[in-house]
């Protein structure tokens, strides 16, 4: 492995090269990434272990200038961040990875919450399980209502998948409002935390404490990018990226396209899902009130603002997204148009978001180019022969 | 010769419009057949009825002795129908050999991948030259012959061409139409759509006329480029 990082690495670069010449803009993070692929498999271990440490440490040590204290607490800072952070994973796969435009992620959100609430809260007549569980289940739960909204939804393209998940975030807004067993703006107190007691008596996981929940959520988010990665990298994910760039061409490609669109849609409400029923736990309690459209449109902007169809992309979004507001209390009440200025500021000078999508189909490639290589030698190695056996051919009349 | 894909009184609409009014034409294995048409006559609907894009109102689609009509697209690439879509539809953002390799997704098995992309590679050098470039950045004439290439890439039994020569320059036409004869030449039954019909008749062994969603004229690639009514209105000699 380690003799043919190299090799590999000078084909990555130059891929991601020719591709970056499409783009056409200057080097911002592309520098990074450039850098990344350059460095061999150790190092970029290294680095990743040293980045999850720091990461892990953030609200402990809790730094001078980055920190939201004294308007916000900052481990609890730290944890919404990690939900929003969460949220954009989940979303980049509809819209990024997928091309699908879901205005009303929200909802999904929305129906995690109100999972973990229902069978935790002592206000919900539901059977009661541990927290822990509802994460699952909330992730199972947002994923039936994805395919349960994508199958009927999905044959719709562009502006009218937009409308009709709009259309979708707002119905489970309301229905929470109406329904009685929803409990409207009275909502579910006291919704369950993960087990354990700290020395003082109190729950490690209580409403007040943000660190253990922001562990939880960041181990959570390590545990996603890994799932999705991996899809990203197999056939699934050639299949997203061929749908996202070109939906006939791919269909036509022998891509099912319609089955591939609403795996990305079911995959990404679970994950809406799983973040929404960790809300939950961390701030305790659900209500309707939470879940309107203006949230929505704000994971989208996470999502672009981070770089659409980038998974370091959408964390860095979904981070910021959360981090503005609650540093700068001050603003926070202008932070719709704070963001919509940077995204219009953003889409003029720099289009594919903070962290461009990469080249995707990167490993892939490295693949196709080894086929390649593969197939040369073999050519090379048969005209040796032909020429071996030509020599040989000539060699017997002689003797 | 069998019949390798037959079109049986073919309705197709968008919406209330109507394109194509019962058309029936068929291809023989083995075979390139052209249809020729002036804008609007309902040629890319057929391809995309063909290649299962569009769905049939009425009538039916038989290919190899079976009826595809109600076959989704994505399964009738593993049938055998490849198609180089009207205005090239490749992948931008992916590189020349990833769009080639997506030309193989519908496959069921993978051997002679290899193979298949060295022939690729024969027929179109330039790609081989080009297969780490992004396919959006390339020339048009370059963007078709990677359609064409991707669409073999499937290796199809029916290769599907819609307006391969559209928008290139001369001598990149001459030089499409010669690689199609040499694609039908290794085995290929090709049909395909032109509005350059001086070129599609001279290569094609025959060939319809469709005008406003039916077929008006049939016969030989020769037969149709003599006929004086299609030299009228076709290749602009009066």
């Amino acid at each position: 492995m380690s003799e043919q990082t190299p090799v590999r690495t000078t084909r990555a670069v130059q891929l991601t090269e020719s591709r970056e010449a499409l783009g056409g803009r200057k080097q911002f993070l592309g520098g990074w990434r450039r850098r990344w692929n350059r460095m061999a498999r150790w190092q970029q271990w290294l680095f990743l272990i040293i980045v999850l440490a720091a990461v892990y440490y953030l609200p402990v040590a809790n730094p001078w200038l980055i920190t939201t204290e004294p308007g916000n607490d900052f481990p609890i800072a730290c944890f919404q961040m990690a939900v929003y952070a969460l949220v954009a994973v989940g979303l980049n796969v509809v819209v990024g990875f997928a091309g699908l435009l879901d205005l009303g992620y929200i909802a999904f959100f929305a129906i995690g919450s109100y999972t973990a609430a229902f069978f935790t809260s002592p206000d919900s007549s539901l059977i009661h399980i541990p927290y822990l569980w509802t994460l699952p289940l909330a992730l199972g739960i947002a994923m039936l209502f994805g395919v349960a909204l994508g199958l009927p939804t999905l044959r719709l393209r562009g502006d009218y998948l937009a409308i009709v998940t709009l259309g979708f975030g707002e119905i489970i807004r309301i229905l929470a409002t109406i329904i009685p067993a929803a409990r409207g703006q009275v909502g579910f107190k006291e919704v369950g935390h993960p087990p354990g007691t700290a020395s003082d008596g109190q729950p490690i996981f209580s409403v007040s404490n943000g660190v253990p929940w922001y562990w939880l959520a960041v181990t959570v988010i390590i545990v996603i990018l890994l799932l999705v990665g991996n899809l990203e990298r197999s056939r699934v994910g050639r299949a997203w990226i061929a749908i996202r760039e070109d939906e006939d061409a791919a269909e036509i490609m022998g891509v099912p396209t319609f089955k591939f669109k609403l795996w990305a849609f079911a995959i990404g409400a679970g994950v809406g899902g799983l973040s929404g029923a960790l809300f939950a736990g961390q701030v305790g309690f659900v209500n309707n009130q939470k879940f309107d459209v203006a949230t929505s449109m704000l994971f989208v902007a996470a999502v672009v603002l981070g770089g659409s169809g980038n998974k370091v992309g959408a964390i860095l979004g979904g981070a910021i997204v959360a981090y503005i507001p609650l540093r700068f209390t001050a603003i926070a009440d202008y932070k719709y148009l704070i963001f919509g200025i940077i995204l219009i500021v953003l889409m003029i000078f720099r289009p594919q978001g903070l962290v461009a999508a990469k080249a995707h189909l990167l490993t892939y490639s490295r693949l196709a180019l080894d086929k390649v290589s593969e197939f040369r030698a073999a050519r090379v190695a048969s005209e040796q022969e032909k020429a071996a056996a030509a020599e040989a051919a000539k060699g017997v009349p002689n003797e | 010769m069998t019949t390798l894909l037959e079109l049986k009184d073919v309705v197709v609409g968008y919406g209330r419009i109507e394109a194509l009014h019962g058309l029936s034409f068929s291809v023989e294995e083995g075979e390139i057949v052209s249809l020729i048409g002036a804008n609007g006559a309902g040629k890319t609907t057929t391809m995309k009825a063909i290649s299962g894009l569009l769905n049939l109102s009425k009538g039916s689609i038989t290919f190899d002795g079976d009826d595809i009509s109600k076959v989704k697209a994505h399964v009738r690439v593993a049938r055998g129908i490849s198609q180089a879509p009207e205005g090239r539809g490749i992948f931008p953002g992916m590189t020349v050999l990833e769009n080639l390799d997506m030309g193989t997704y519908g496959r069921k098995d993978r051997t002679g991948v290899k193979e298949d992309l060295e022939r690729v590679f024969t027929l179109f050098p330039r790609l081989q030259e080009r297969r780490t470039q992004a396919g959006g950045t390339m020339s048009g004439g370059e963007q078709q012959m990677l359609a064409i290439g991707r669409a073999l890439m499937g290796r199809p039994r029916l290769l599907l061409l819609d307006e391969p020569s559209m928008g290139l320059a001369p001598q990149f036409i001459k030089q499409i139409f010669r690689i199609i004869t040499e694609i039908n030449e290794q085995g290929t039954t090709i049909l395909l759509v032109e509005q350059n019909a001086n070129q599609a008749l001279a290569r094609a062994h025959r060939a319809y006329v469709l005008e406003t969603g039916t077929i008006t004229h049939s016969g030989t690639g020769r037969e149709l480029l003599s006929d004086t009514a299609i030299k009228e209105a076709y290749l602009g000699v009066a």
